[in-house]
């Protein structure tokens, strides 16, 4: 089955318009856990306590707050939130072309893959070529789930792949981690430039692994095996017969139901 | 992987593996599980409708691993109704409505051979519209003990001026319905209530009966799981195929024809083939209608 993009519409430049699918680049890798109680297994949940009343409040009488100085905060609806929110696109449309180095790693974002919908695939193939013989990338303004990016789209492997890049008002300034300027001298810097020579390589992202995730992964299957699983009670056995009513009233029908037996 | 388009209602579906055995000892392939679910639909869509589907999938068959699918998948067809659902921790999830036979058609194309849909509606998370009593049988307890503790149950019901429905679980138990369609009642009412019933029982049938979850409580008896009233809990849908040996049903049964099957001594005769379902199902109409609309209103709460 084909798979189910997160977005469909097209990818235009000029007088270009190439019907594609906006779908998942990358999956994280990481193990994810559940928190237990330790004493029976019991899964823990996350609730929302008011420290004032000291009650977990319940979902319907969460609101939220914006906080504009201690114990003071405007507050806004979800309603208000969605008419703020920018219209889907339709297209993502290139704007300029730049050149993929130009950009620094520090604005990516997150990765997805655009592939060719129906009637797509010769335009698509075209421009996936000639992205990547020429090394550009397309910058465009992109609506993906409420949210406008701007987006870098390049060539990778015969695929196009849109980047949501970071706004430049969210990088952090260096200024404060970089050490004060020192004077560098000459033959530090050669004797350092000498040692990256030596061990320069190819980018080859096969040869490394997620170490610790095989570990914990082998650990789990073999925990899986020796030990078996714990199980969590179903539900809490609570204390108590129901309502002195209830269990009246089902006592005296038990009796009828017995006495017609 | 041979893979067909197959249109429904003007909805394309590509469905795949059709010959593929997955009840391999019974003999039982893709095909005819579709085609079974697709006689079945007219029955088993109206208890669908509208509530958070739980896939349990056996994507190489009933004696391979099978897993759990809550979250709808993200490769789902446009067409697919959803629901978001909010989570015991918090969160949320988007979970797949089964409103339509191309969409039933769909997740049977994932070999989600069984079909597990809450108490509630996806609209009203919080209201049953039935109580239930899940009547599992420990071993060496059968469906026959849990036969004649769902009479008992039945009898004791009615003496409150509740009506009952039963259908087999399709493995070993039976599920006792008592249909509610009030928006006044609650999970904590449905709790609170089958509990005290099952307490009550467990004390006049100690032999026969636990309303206790641990397992040490459990051998030899029928525990009547009460602890299904609850928002977070699913059960098998009527109609739905079962994922063991054969293809067996979660099928409704008469009273009076429970009444007999309990006198025998015939565990197998209270087991429904999917072949068996079909005929009957065809011939006497839905016996579980009633429980998507009787409207009735425990007592004594």
């Amino acid at each position: 089955m084909a798979v189910q993009g997160i977005w469909s519409g097209t990818i235009s430049f000029s007088l270009v318009a190439i019907p594609v699918q906006l779908v998942r680049a990358v999956e994280p890798g990481r193990v994810s856990f559940r928190t237990l109680h330790r004493k029976d297994y019991s899964p823990l949940v996350r609730t929302m306590f008011c420290p004032e009343e000291e009650v977990i409040v319940p979902a319907d009488e969460i609101i939220r707050g914006y906080e504009i100085g201690p114990e003071h905060y405007l507050t806004i609806t979800d309603e208000e939130l969605a008419s703020l929110s920018p219209e889907r696109s339709r297209t993502i449309e290139i704007v300029e072309f730049i050149d993929m180095d130009e950009i620094d790693p520090i604005y990516f974002d997150h990765p997805y893959y655009l592939v060719p919908t129906k009637g797509g695939e010769k335009s698509y193939r075209l421009l996936v070529e000639v992205m990547r013989r020429t090394n550009k990338a397309g910058l465009a303004k992109f609506v993906l789930r409420e949210r406008e990016y701007l987006v870098a789209v390049k060539s990778t492997e015969g695929a196009l792949v849109l980047i949501t890049l970071h706004y430049s008002e969210e990088i952090l300034a260096h200024e404060d981690i970089s050490p004060p300027e020192a004077k560098i001298e000459a033959d530090e810097t050669s004797r350092i430039k000498e040692s990256i020579k030596k061990m320069l390589a190819d980018f080859n992202p096969g040869q490394y692994a997620d170490e610790r995730r095989k570990k914990i992964m082998a650990l789990l299957e073999a925990k899986a095996k020796e030990k078996g699983l714990v199980e969590a009670p179903e539900v809490e056995e609570e204390e108590g017969e129901g309502p002195a009513d209830l269990i009246a009233a089902l006592e005296e029908s038990m009796r009828k139901v017995k006495k017609k037996q | 992987m041979n893979q067909k388009i197959v249109e429904i209602s003007g909805k394309r579906l590509s469905i795949a593996n059709l010959e593929k055995d997955l009840y391999p000892s019974f003999g039982f392939t893709k095909a005819q599980i579709l085609e079974y679910y697709r006689r079945i639909g007219k029955f088993i869509l109206p208890h669908l409708r509208d509530r958070a589907l739980t896939l349990k999938r056996y994507p190489d068959g009933v004696d391979q691993d099978s897993f759990f699918e809550k979250r709808c998948p993200s490769h789902r067809p446009a067409w697919v109704k959803t629901a978001a659902v909010r989570l015991e921790d918090g969160g949320q999830m988007t979970f797949c409505l089964a409103n339509d036979l191309e969409t039933l058609m769909w997740v049977e194309n994932l070999a989600a051979l069984e079909l597990h849909v809450p108490l509630a509606r996806a609209g009203s998370p919080e209201t049953p519209d039935s109580m239930v009593f899940d009547l599992d049988p420990g071993d060496p307890a059968n469906i026959l003990d849990c036969a004649r503790v769902a009479l008992i149950l039945r009898d004791l019901l009615i003496q409150l001026q509740l009506t009952s429905y039963v259908k087999t679980s399709g493995k070993k138990g039976l599920h006792l319905y008592v249909p509610l369609n009030r928006q006044e009642t609650t999970f904590g009412d449905t709790k609170k209530f089958s509990k005290a019933v099952a307490v009550v029982l467990q004390k006049n049938y100690p032999d026969l009966v636990t309303a206790r979850m641990a397992k040490e409580y459990r051998k030899g008896k029928v525990f009547i799981n009460w602890s299904q009233n609850d928002s977070g809990k699913t059960m098998i849908c009527v109609y739905s195929l079962r994922a063991r040996e054969k293809p067996m049903v979660s099928f409704p049964l008469a009273w009076r024809e429970l009444e007999s099957l309990a006198g025998r001594d015939d565990p197998e005769k209270l087991q429904v083939l999917y072949s068996e379902a079909l005929s009957r199902v065809e011939k006497q109409g839905d016996l579980f209608q009633e429980v998507l609309e009787k409207k009735q209103q425990l007592p004594h709460l």
